[in-house]
């Protein structure tokens, strides 16, 4: 018996030890999970918020974005367009060393261009109009654009700077999304935390860099983020404390949550825009009838006959926000002369189908149903507000990775989209969504209803070199009425941002839905 | 013998290539993993370009003979949602599963037997009539559901175990085990009772029925009137002839542990391949899924092969036969 009790005791010690190593440091350690890991740790290699948000807290850009999503100075001090729209200058803070000591200067810069802006990456696109890219000191970098480019410091935002001599002394020079290198595993860059221990899929630690050139203004002397995919089970560690922060919080269980001592819900909107598009471009709806998306009056009627106030308040438990355009009010050039989405009016929508000579016409909706937030919900009550006005839709659920692949090929007559800015500008939209297709040119790569205004195509080139804000802002807000008379697109809500955390925790939540780990309080 | 285990070593082979071949005439079903890989600025060149360098250009016989022929060099290619070999992330992941299934497994069949004897023995008893009752527990509520259940009252409620994870593990260099910590244990747990928990009703269930049809034979009834123990009537000839039966469903639930670990490992977010299969599912990533499933397929395979040789080593009369049979 003695024996039993002896090896108990020695079995249970290793942990006993663990534990009471482990309390005193607790204080400051901060857990939290999200549904997906990063894919990658490479900041060039994929294009996602998923990446580039979780990339935030290791690498750093020249700029950043702060709490308001306004552009802050990071890796640059200080920027300023060079003479005459030639391009943008950026003066190098001082004094900066990644995190395994090496000092950063323009040579990383030009070296993280190249990179950035190569066949293998992921984020070239946000180089397309620079045409050079010189030092003409150690902390002097010139971006030398193909035109005036009034929106190229906010389009570089989330462009990480890495080591020069740490990529290439690991074989690392180039981003490779296919087969993955020594960057996808690990990370050097600049910022506030670095990764000190990297199990893929599994768990992330980050510890605070002690160079790091900034003020802290966090207390976390160790964090540890680790991918939940059930959300039941993300909540209930959640509430149970194992983890600190959850993201996000299903939209299911906000009231509860909201009511459930210890734990706080962090709302906002995130600034992506859920909308409608149309297959608007042929002659015919893809079971052969006539396509009664073609007539304006119908791609109308479908704006007055959606009830957005009752999807908001019913199916997003209030959380999102109505919206008239493809960008969130909150982002620059938003249009305020259109802020007013067209009226619910089922009688004026029936009146427009039965002009048009649609009614009862059947086509399919599409929508994915693991995308965006409660995606399938909405369109089943999109199905039943369509089907009133006098029209016959036959609802498609598939779930993204089946999706997206079949709207590329233009299988659905109408289809549910989710956009976000990376930019922030209204310009974005305009040159994914609203552009007439043309892949040599990369506009309208995600217009898939081939929607073509002349007047928008010829106003496009002119926004995105216009320095001047009030010219610029009137060829925005004319874009934002064409788009609305012509009802491109239907515009619904302004996606919900979702979190939660426990009630010991302070911080703050950005719009672009990037976790920044140094804004978090451990109280 | 060696012949009769020769013929099935050659038709394990070509259920595995089969399997092959029906998994990658259904990936293009799953989706397209260009969505997952790029982000939404990507150029229709992008997306070409990563077509063909993915093999995704071409027809799902010639990706299929890709597979095989670096499958068959010990190379599975690299996964594309992690930009890592595959034969690495599923070493890496094994253990965990396996931990897990063997864990669920031993509760399964111990409990399982054991619960299923006495209640053949006690039948009747108000205990054995409870037993049977909460078996139905067992077999009927879906295995998210157990898990959820089970991680609302003693992770959230009691606040006594993990919700989900790990623990703490130890590195081994080739292993990495949670058998040697106390949270590594503790997080085992409530896994393992929910994977082995429909496992452990069936083969109760079947224990105590086999166990109630033989206590009826005519050897049992002469056993008694010899004036043998109950106890070594009990477990040394009913039971032991029970057991052909479970052996089979047993073996056969192995493979099933192992397989439907996927949701249990889904809830308690247990870092073992069922998981890294559901991950590569959502982002469509072939690589891992097509090593996965082979995997299964060849674990279901080897657990057959290995029941039919215990077969015939159990139970006399099928060597006999089988000897009756050549001559």
């Amino acid at each position: 018996m003695r024996l039993i009790a002896a090896l108990f005791a020695a079995a249970l010690a290793p942990g006993l030890v663990a534990a009471s190593f482990a309390a005193p440091v607790e204080a400051a350690e901060f857990r939290w999970a999200a549904t997906a890991d990063a894919a990658t740790l490479d900041p060039h290699a994929q294009n996602t918020a998923t990446v580039l948000g979780f990339l935030n807290n290791v690498y750093e850009g020249l700029v950043r974005r702060g709490r308001d999503m306004a552009l802050e100075s990071a890796l640059a001090e200080r920027w300023e367009a060079l003479e005459g729209g030639a391009g943008w200058r950026f003066h190098l803070r001082k004094g900066v060393t990644f995190h395994d000591g090496a000092a950063f200067d323009a040579e990383d810069v030009l070296f993280s261009h190249a990179r950035a802006a190569s066949k293998q990456s992921d984020v070239a696109s946000w180089f397309a109009q620079v045409r050079a890219v010189e030092a003409p000191d150690p902390y002097t970098v010139d971006f030398l654009t193909t035109a005036p480019s009034p929106i190229f410091p906010d389009s570089i935002a989330n462009f990480m700077i890495m080591d020069k001599g740490w990529a290439e002394a690991n074989g690392a020079a180039l981003p490779d999304r296919e087969t993955g290198n020594f960057a996808t595993l690990n990370a050097n860059g600049t910022g506030a935390f670095r990764v000190t221990l990297r199990e893929p899929g599994l768990q992330t630690v980050l510890e605070p860099f002690d160079k790091w050139w900034g003020t802290p203004e966090h207390n976390i002397t160790r964090a540890i983020h680790k991918p939940i995919k059930n959300p039941a089970t993300a909540l209930a560690s959640l509430i149970s404390g194992a983890v600190d922060f959850i993201e996000p919080a299903p939209i299911q269980d906000i009231e509860r949550l909201r009511a459930t001592d210890g734990v706080q819900v962090i709302e906002g909107v995130e600034a992506r825009t859920i909308f409608f598009g149309f297959r608007q471009n042929r002659e015919r709806l893809l079971d052969g009838g006539a396509n009664i998306f073609k007539d304006v009056r119908v791609r109308e009627a479908v704006n007055h006959a959606i009830n957005v106030e009752a999807i908001v308040t019913v199916i997003l438990r209030g959380a999102a926000q109505p919206v008239s355009q493809l960008i969130d009010p909150a982002s620059r050039g938003y249009s305020h002369a259109r802020a007013a989405r067209p009226a619910f009016d089922l009688d004026k929508a029936k009146a427009l189908i039965a002009e048009a000579g649609a009614s009862g016409a059947a086509f399919t909706l599409a929508c994915p149903n693991d995308r965006y937030i409660a995606d399938a919900a909405v369109c089943q009550a999109v199905v039943g507000m369509l089907a009133q006005a006098g029209l016959a839709p036959r609802l498609v659920t598939l779930p993204a990775a089946q999706y997206f692949a079949a709207l590329r090929e233009r299988q659905f007559d109408m289809y549910l989209l989710g956009w976000s800015a990376d930019t922030f500008d209204a310009e974005h939209p305009i040159r994914f969504l609203a552009a007439t297709p043309d892949a040599e040119k990369k506009l309208g790569s995600w217009n898939f209803g081939g929607f073509s205004n002349d007047r928008v195509d010829a106003l496009l080139p002119l926004i995105q070199t216009e320095l001047d804000e009030a010219a610029r802002q009137a060829m925005l807000d004319e874009v934002a009425a064409i788009l609305q008379d012509e009802a491109a697109y239907v515009p619904l809500y302004v996606q919900p941002l979702l979190w939660a955390a426990r009630a010991n925790i302070a911080l703050s939540q950005r719009a672009d839905n990037f976790f920044i780990l140094r804004w978090v309080t451990v109280n | 013998m060696l012949a009769f285990i020769l013929r099935r070593l050659a038709q394990s082979a070509l259920v595995l290539l089969a399997v092959g071949l029906i998994a990658f005439a259904m990936f293009r079903f799953v989706g397209d993993p260009i969505d997952a890989m790029l982000g939404q600025e990507r150029t229709v060149e992008d997306i070409a370009r990563l077509r063909a360098a993915l093999g995704l250009d071409r027809s799902f016989v010639e990706q299929y003979l890709r597979f095989l022929g670096g499958a068959l060099q010990g190379e599975f290619g690299v996964s594309w949602r992690l930009g890592r070999p595959v034969g690495r992330l599923l070493a890496e992941r094994a253990p965990a599963t396996l931990e897990l299934a063997l864990v669920s497994g031993v509760l399964a069949v111990g409990l399982g037997i054991g619960l299923g004897v006495y209640t053949a023995l006690r039948r009747g008893g108000w205990l054995a009539g409870a037993i049977m009752t909460g078996s139905l527990i067992g077999v009927s509520l879906p295995t998210f559901l157990i898990g959820i259940l089970l991680i609302w009252v003693f992770s959230v409620e009691l606040g006594w175990l993990p919700s989900f994870g790990r623990g703490e593990t130890v590195d081994l260099g080739f292993w990495t085990t949670g058998f040697l910590t106390v949270s590594g244990l503790k997080a085992l747990i409530l896994p393992s009772i929910t994977l082995g928990l429909y496992q452990m009703t069936l083969i109760m269930r079947l224990v105590r029925a086999e166990m109630l049809e033989v206590l009826r034979a005519d050897y049992i009834r002469f056993a008694r009137a010899r004036g043998l123990r109950e106890r070594s009537i009990h477990f040394r000839h009913a039971l032991k002839n029970t057991l052909a039966p479970v052996i089979t469903v047993t073996g056969l639930q192995i493979g099933a542990i192992v397989a439907f670990a996927i949701i249990t490992e889904t809830v308690f977010q247990w870092p073992g391949v069922g998981l890294l299969f559901i991950n590569a599912v959502q982002a469509v990533d072939i690589p891992v899924m097509a090593a996965y499933l082979m995997l299964i397929a060849a674990l279901f395979v080897a657990i057959n092969l290995i029941v039919d040789i215990l077969y015939v080593m159990i139970d006399p009369r099928l060597r006999a036969d089988r000897a009756g049979a050549a001559r």
